[in-house]
């Protein structure tokens, strides 16, 4: 371990990651561990990374040169420990990415029973009582195309939740949604954080930030420029930078 | 600021009724057939065409035709159409070379067939019991025709013929094809070179040739490069033909479907733990395959009426029974009649499938909103 490295229980672990999309390179050096039970969310600029962060963890892209573990599981190229880490995590879309072909009860059974050999009773008496939680209980019978996209979204986060995973992934999980419809899926995750959920989102929401993320971490053009708790970022930022993004960012 | 020259008036008074429009019959005629000059010319013409074309056929067909005539006599005097060949040589077009004594067993197979595609018009059977049925009609079938078990007396595939013939052969070519369609357009997108090489190279390939060429190579060519011992059946070979042909075509729309799937669907699975086979069967395929039906649909109908091209290798499938049946010089001057019949027959099977894929798009989209 390098000595950057302070001990704990971290459920995701970066050190040294870089990776490169051909010539370009989109994460460098990045570093940071998620401790189990805490929140933490990744802002910056468009086409900094945040994105390819987050994807590096469950092993959607392939970093290059580091290591990342889930649950001290290294994601390498290997299908085992991948099969291991994507078993451990549970992953929320910007587009949400419902099967459409799917009703809402199979979108979230079809997991646990196809991958991970569940009985289908036991699978769909779990998959209501999650609906349950996210509010959305009486739509379970529908397809997604029938859902608001905030109903959409809590699907979603519902079907994450299904195998029980270790950390949450959340990708901007409120940007392509109605500006009014972006509470009820804010509720939906701070209940989750309150839960004592290990989560990591990519997210521009100050006020969600504020009230459940641990430590903020700030990326530009594929490297962490800054990670501080909210309510330090937010009002005294070290860098430029961070100034400048958050001075657009708060006057949207 | 100078004055805007620009202007709106506020106020539009209460909400009103439309403008009447012409209704009845008049008014239907006056907006789709006479809408404007041409459309009034076109009208005309089209008019003036059926006026003269269904009086002559309906005299040909009905009035002056002549239904019974046990030895054709009657039909050589007759102006008009003589139904009575069809009459006559039904058995031979329907059943082929089929032993006469046995031919309700192909009459069951059509029986079976009918039935089946009439079952999929049913709503909410899971597709898994559709495909269940179809398997054991197409068992039951060939058991059926084949013979030699529960005391049926066996019948080579040699003496098949006609529709039950044609039946087999369209369904064993998509029944087949399908599949091979399937693996061949996921083994175009594979990762893996050799597995893609071996998928263009065989859709390609087949693709650039005749059917007729395909049969051929399956039929006469192969066997050149097998023992004797090896070879297999006649009626085997031209379906082997038929799936590899029906196979690259469908091969292509399928992968057209497979690339309207979009990104985040593979993601999604792949987050959720689904492996390759997991994701493509439960997430990816039923997708592809759904935009695609009504693109198959139309490869199924041209499967169906490409079995005509069997009767090449010696096969009397519908077509190549008629055929025989106009040798018989009795009856030879009425090949038109028969045609009429068969083309009336390949309609009303291309008609039904046609009438399933509507029924399959419709429950489809039923699924949005
Ligand atoms: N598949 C890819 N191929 C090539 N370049 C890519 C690919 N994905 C992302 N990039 C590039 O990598 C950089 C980082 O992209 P990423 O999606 O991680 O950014 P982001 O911070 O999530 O941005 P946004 O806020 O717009 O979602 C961008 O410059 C992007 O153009
Ligand atoms: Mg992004």
């Amino acid at each position: 371990m390098g000595p950057t490295r302070p001990a704990g229980d971290f459920v995701v672990e970066f050190e040294g990651v870089d990776k490169w999309y051909g010539a370009h390179h989109a994460l460098r050096s990045v570093t940071l561990g998620v401790a189990r039970g805490e929140r933490v969310a990744i802002c910056g600029p468009s086409g900094s990374g945040k994105s390819t962060l987050i994807r590096c963890v469950n092993g959607l892209e392939r970093h290059q040169q580091g290591t990342i573990r889930v649950d001290g599981i290294p994601v390498d190229g290997t299908g085992l420990g991948l099969a291991a880490v994507r078993r451990r995590t549970g992953m929320v879309f910007q587009n949400f990415n419902l099967f459409p072909h799917l009703t809402v009860l199979d979108n979230l059974t079809l997991g646990p029973v196809y991958s991970g050999g569940e009985p289908a009773a036991a699978a769909e008496a779990r998959a209501r009582l999650l609906l349950d939680r996210v509010g959305i209980a009486d739509q379970q019978a529908k397809f997604p195309g029938q859902l608001s996209g905030g109903q959409q979204q809590r699907v979603a986060i519902a079907r994450a939740l299904m195998r029980e995973p270790s950390v949450m992934l959340f990708d901007e999980p409120t940007s392509s949604l109605d500006p009014e419809r972006v509470q009820e899926v804010l509720a939906v995750m701070e209940e989750l954080a309150r839960g004592g959920m290990t989560m990591l989102v990519v997210t521009h929401e100050m006020g969600f930030m504020r009230r459940v993320a641990d430590l903020v971490v700030f990326m530009d053009q594929g490297e962490i420029v800054e990670a501080a708790p909210p309510e330090l970022f937010f009002t005294q930022p070290r860098t430029d930078r961070a100034r400048a993004f958050l001075g657009q960012v708060m006057h949207l | 600021m100078a004055d805007a020259r620009s202007f709106a008036v506020a106020g539009g008074g209460p909400p009103q009724p439309p403008p009447p429009v012409a209704r009845g019959a008049v008014g239907w005629a006056r907006r789709h057939l006479f809408a404007s000059p041409f459309d009034a010319l076109v009208t005309l013409a089209l008019g003036l065409l059926i006026a003269w074309l269904v009086p002559r056929a309906f005299a040909w067909a009905v009035v002056d035709a002549v239904w019974y005539a046990p030895d054709g006599q009657a039909c050589r005097a007759a102006t008009g159409a003589c139904w009575a060949v069809v009459a006559e040589k039904h058995r031979l077009i329907l059943f082929g070379t089929y032993p006469y004594d046995q031919q309700w067993r192909g009459a069951a197979v059509i029986a079976i067939f009918v039935a089946l595609i009439g079952l999929s018009s049913i709503g909410r059977i899971p597709v898994r019991l559709r495909l269940a049925a179809w398997g054991a009609g197409a068992s039951a079938g060939l058991v059926l025709l084949l013979g030699g078990v529960f005391g049926l007396s066996p019948v080579g595939t040699h003496l098949w013929g006609g529709l039950p013939l044609t039946i087999v052969i369209f369904v064993g070519t998509v029944a087949g094809g399908m599949p091979l369609a399937v693996l061949l357009a996921l083994g175009r997108q594979s990762e893996m070179p050799a597995i893609r090489a071996v998928s263009v190279g065989i859709v390609e390939v087949v693709r650039g040739l005749p059917l007729l060429a395909v049969l051929f190579v399956v039929s006469l060519v192969f066997p050149l490069f097998v023992p004797p011992e090896l070879s297999i059946d006649k009626l085997v070979r031209a379906i082997l033909g038929m799936i590899v042909f029906f196979g690259a075509y469908a091969a292509e729309i399928v992968r057209g479907g497979l690339q309207a799937i979009p990104a985040g669907q593979h993601e999604a699975a792949k987050a959720l733990g689904l492996g390759y086979r997991l994701r493509m069967r439960r997430v990816v395929l039923p997708q592809a395959l759904a935009l695609v039906v009504p693109a198959l649909l139309n490869d199924i109908i041209r499967a169906f009426k490409n079995t005509t091209f069997v009767a090449i290798l010696g096969l009397f499938d519908v077509l190549g029974a008629t055929k025989v049946a106009l040798e018989d010089p009795a009856w030879v001057r009425h090949a038109p009649e028969i045609y009429v019949f068969i083309f009336l027959l390949y309609l009303l099977f291309c008609l039904a499938f046609s009438r399933r894929g509507m029924a399959i798009e419709r429950r489809l989209a039923a699924r949005k909103r």
